[in-house]
C-alpha cells in the first residue's frame, strides 16, 4: 500500500480522500492555491504545499507544479479527485514519467473514451447499446448526411466528437435545418475543441440520466455497484442524485451492469469510473459516455451498497490489489439521496453567492452525511465552482429518504453566502419528484421556484432578534459608562462577551485578521 | 429602560420596542400587544435563542453595512434603517440600480471592463464583467448614459453592491 498520497484537488473531495487515507494509515499531501490558504483540506493534511495563485490554470491545473510538489514531499501516489486534472491523460503520463502512481485509469483508456466517435465505435464492438446515429458524416457530403438523418429520424442531434459541457450540440427538428446545424456545430467545435469532426445521434427525449458505478482492477475483474439516477439537472449540471432509480427493475439493473462492465473491459479500464446512459420511457438504455474518475455523487452508491468506501477501493486497486467480492449481490439496500448545496441565490436566478461564512449549524442524526468544505470563518474564494457541500441521506425506502432529506435541509444553517437549500426543499415536495417522474429536461421545463411568503411567521422572530441585537450593539458602544445593574442575565452575558472582544459582528469586514484568504 | 428600533424590511417599515425594566424582556412589534420573551445569546456571537409562550425559535444576526442580516429557519431578512436613501445592500444591483451609478450584483473578480471614461453607452449595454465561481456575469447598464468614472479595477475583487461605474444618465 502507498505510504504518502498527494491529493491534487481542493474543497470537499480533498477532505473526503484525506479521511479514507487517514483510516488506512496513509499520510496525505495537500496542495493549495494562495486563495485556499485557510481551507480545511490544508489544515487536515500531513503535508501542505502551496502551488500558486488563485486562478486554477496557475495552481490546480498546473501539471508541473503538482508533480514537483509530489517529488518534494516524497508522495508515491496522486489522487486527482474530480474535475481539474482528473481526466487529463497528459497528467497521467506525467505521473507515469515521474514514477508516481496515478489513482485512476491509464492514459490510453482515457484517450480511447475521450473522443465521442471513438467511444461509440468501441462500445458498438463491445455490444454495449449506443444511441442510434451516424459516425461518418461530413459537410462536404450532404447527400450521405441527409440519407443517414432520414434513417435515424427527426428530431436528432448534431454533436461534436470532441465536445463537452453542452458545446457543439445542435438540435435538428426537420431535414431543412440539417445543413445549417451541421455547419454551426462544426464551427463551434473547431473553435472550442480544435476538432471540427461531427456526428449525428437520435434525440432521445424525454430521457433519464442513469449511470453505473464500476471499479476495475489490474487482474481483469470489474465490479459494478448498481445505478444512480441523476435526472434533476439545470444547464447540464446535476443537482440531485439518488440510488437506486425508480425506473430500474432488478432485471434492467442486471443488463445495465453487464453493459457497464463490458464497456470497461473494452478499453482496458482500471480504477473507479462511471458509465453514463440515457434511458427512455420504455426502459431502453443507450451508452452516453464514461466519466473516467470518481464522481461527485459517489456517496449515494456507497450508502446503498453496505457502506463500501469507494475511495479505499480506488487506492487498493491502484496499489495492485484485486477488487473485493466481484460477485457480491447486485441489488441495493435502502435508498440514498444527495443534494448538492451550492453557493447561489435561488430567489435571484441562481446567481453565484459567496462571502464569509459567519455562522454554520451542521445537520446530523441517523442516516445523514454532510461532505463539506464549510467551516465558520471560511471566506469562500471566487475562483472555483459553487459546490459548498453534499448533503446525503440514507433511509429504508425512497419516501423516508425524502422526508429525512427535508429534515436535514432544515437542520443545515449557513449564514453568509446564500445557498440553494430553499430550492431543494421545494423540489423534495414537488409531486413529479415525489412520484419519480423526472427526466433531464424536467427541471428547466416544469419547475419554478415558489415565491417567498409575504406573511411569514419567521419575520417576527427576525424582528425580535434584530431589536435585541440592536440593543446589544448600542450597549457595547456605550460600554463602560454605567454599571450594568438591573440588566437581565442575558444582556449582562452579552456585554461581558462584548468586553472580551466578541460581539455582534459586521459581515465580511468583521472577523478578518490579515488578508491571506483573498 | 425601553428601547425602540425601526427597521425597513422588504420595503415595509416595522418597529420593535424592547422593555427590560421589569427584569423580563417585554417586546412590542408594530404597536401591537406587548409580549414576554426569554432570550439568550450563547458563546456564538449573534446567535439568539428566543422562547415565546413555550415555543423556541432561533435567529442568527450579523451586521451588513448599516443593516442587520437575520437568518431564521433558512430565510434571510435584511433589517435596514428606515428612510435610508438609495438601496440597501442585498438589492439586486446592475439593471435594478438607481440612475447615476452601476453596482456589482454579486461578489467576484472583475474580468472585463468594456467602456472607457467619457464613453457613451446604450441601455442594457454590458459595461463590466464580474466572474465568480467559474461563471461570467455581465453587469448591464439600466439606462443609456456617459461614463464619468470607472471604479472597477481589472483583476480586482468586488463585493456585492460595490459601485463599479458612475455615469451621467442620458437626456430623455
Amino acid at each position: 500500500m502507498f505510504k504518502r498520497v498527494l491529493i491534487a484537488n481542493r474543497g470537499e473531495i480533498a477532505l473526503r480522500v484525506q479521511r479514507t487515507c487517514r483510516e488506512m494509515g496513509i499520510e496525505t499531501v495537500a496542495v493549495y492555491s494562495e486563495a485556499d490558504r485557510n481551507a480545511l483540506h490544508v489544515r487536515n493534511a500531513d503535508h501542505a504545499i502551496c502551488i500558486g495563485p488563485g486562478p486554477s490554470a496557475e495552481s490546480y491545473l498546473a501539471i508541473e507544479k503538482i508533480i514537483q510538489a509530489a517529488r518534494e514531499t516524497g508522495a508515491d501516489a496522486i489522487h486527482p479527485g474530480y474535475g481539474f486534472l482528473s481526466e487529463n491523460p497528459e497528467f497521467v503520463e506525467a505521473c507515469d514519467a515521474a514514477g508516481i502512481t496515478f489513482v485512476g485509469p491509464p492514459a490510453a483508456a482515457m484517450r480511447a473514451l475521450g473522443g465521442k466517435i471513438s467511444g461509440r465505435r468501441l462500445m458498438e464492438e463491445a455490444g454495449v447499446p449506443i444511441v442510434p446515429g451516424a459516425n461518418d458524416i461530413a459537410l462536404d457530403d450532404m447527400d450521405t448526411a441527409r440519407r443517414e438523418a432520414e434513417r435515424i429520424g427527426f428530431p436528432l442531434l448534431v454533436k461534436a466528437s470532441s465536445g463537452g459541457g453542452g458545446r457543439g450540440i445542435r438540435l435538428v427538428q426537420t431535414a431543412a435545418d440539417l445543413e445549417n446545424a451541421m455547419r454551426a456545430s462544426a464551427s463551434e467545435a473547431a473553435t472550442s475543441f480544435k476538432d471540427a469532426t461531427i456526428f449525428l445521434e437520435k434525440y432521445v427525449s424525454p430521457a433519464r440520466h442513469i449511470e453505473v458505478q464500476i471499479i476495475a482492477d489490474s487482474h481483469g475483474n470489474v465490479r459494478a455497484f448498481g445505478e444512480r439516477e441523476c435526472s434533476v439537472q439545470r444547464r447540464n449540471q446535476k443537482l440531485v442524485e439518488e440510488a437506486p432509480s425508480v425506473a430500474v427493475t432488478p432485471e434492467v439493473r442486471g443488463r445495465l451492469c453487464d453493459a457497464a462492465i463490458a464497456a470497461a473491459k473494452s478499453c482496458g479500464y482500471r480504477n473507479a469510473g462511471t458509465v453514463e446512459f440515457l434511458m427512455d420511457r420504455d426502459g431502453n438504455f443507450y451508452f452516453l459516455e464514461v466519466n473516467a474518475r470518481l464522481q461527485v455523487e459517489h456517496p449515494v452508491s456507497e450508502l446503498v451498497y453496505g457502506g463500501v468506501d469507494l475511495v479505499a477501493m480506488q487506492l487498493r486497486v491502484a496499489a495492485g490489489e484485486p477488487v473485493p467480492d466481484p460477485d457480491a449481490p447486485l441489488n441495493p439496500v435502502g435508498w440514498a439521496i444527495e443534494c448538492r448545496i451550492n453557493g447561489e441565490d435561488p430567489f435571484n436566478n441562481f446567481i453565484p453567492s459567496l462571502g464569509l461564512v459567519d455562522f454554520l449549524q451542521l445537520p446530523g442524526g441517523p442516516g445523514v452525511r454532510f461532505d463539506t468544505m464549510l467551516f465558520e470563518g471560511l471566506d469562500i474564494p471566487v475562483f472555483y465552482d459553487s459546490l459548498l457541500g453534499k448533503l446525503i441521506v440514507w433511509a429504508e425506502d425512497r419516501e423516508r429518504a425524502i422526508e429525512r432529506m427535508k429534515r436535514a435541509l432544515r437542520d443545515l444553517i449557513v449564514s453568509g453566502p446564500m445557498t440553494n437549500q430553499a430550492f431543494h426543499l421545494a423540489l423534495m415536495d414537488h409531486p413529479d419528484f415525489r412520484s419519480g417522474d423526472i427526466y433531464t429536461s424536467w427541471l428547466e421545463a416544469n419547475f419554478t421556484m415558489p415565491d417567498l411568503p409575504e406573511e411569514d411567521p419567521r419575520l417576527e422572530t427576525a424582528l425580535i432578534a434584530g431589536g435585541l441585537a440592536a440593543g446589544i450593539i448600542a450597549g457595547a458602544a456605550a460600554e463602560g459608562t454605567a454599571r450594568p445593574t438591573g440588566l437581565t442575565r442575558w444582556v449582562r452575558s452579552a456585554r461581558t462577551m462584548a468586553r472580551r472582544g466578541i460581539r455582534v459582528e459586521g459581515g465580511t469586514s468583521g472577523w478578518r485578521r490579515g488578508s491571506a484568504s483573498r | 429602560m425601553a428601547t425602540r428600533q425601526r427597521f425597513q424590511v422588504g420595503g415595509a417599515n416595522h418597529s420593535v420596542q424592547v422593555d427590560e425594566s421589569s427584569g423580563q424582556i417585554l417586546v412590542r412589534i408594530d404597536d401591537g400587544e406587548a409580549f414576554e420573551v426569554d432570550a439568550t445569546t450563547s458563546g456564538v456571537p449573534g446567535l439568539f435563542s428566543i422562547i415565546r409562550d413555550g415555543v423556541p425559535t432561533q435567529a442568527y444576526v450579523t451586521r451588513e453595512g448599516k443593516a442587520l442580516r437575520v437568518v431564521v429557519d433558512g430565510r434571510v431578512f435584511i433589517l435596514g434603517p428606515v428612510g435610508a436613501a438609495g438601496r440597501q445592500r442585498g438589492a439586486a444591483g446592475g439593471l435594478s440600480d438607481p440612475p447615476g451609478s452601476l453596482s456589482a450584483p454579486l461578489a467576484g473578480v472583475v474580468v472585463d471592463i468594456r467602456v472607457k471614461e467619457g464613453e457613451a453607452f446604450e441601455a442594457r449595454q454590458t459595461l463590466v464583467v464580474v466572474e465568480a465561481m467559474k461563471m461570467q456575469n455581465e453587469v448591464q447598464a439600466p439606462m443609456a448614459g456617459t461614463v464619468k468614472r470607472i471604479s472597477a479595477v481589472l483583476g480586482a475583487r468586488v463585493e456585492k453592491g460595490d459601485v463599479v461605474v458612475e455615469y451621467e444618465p442620458a437626456e430623455e
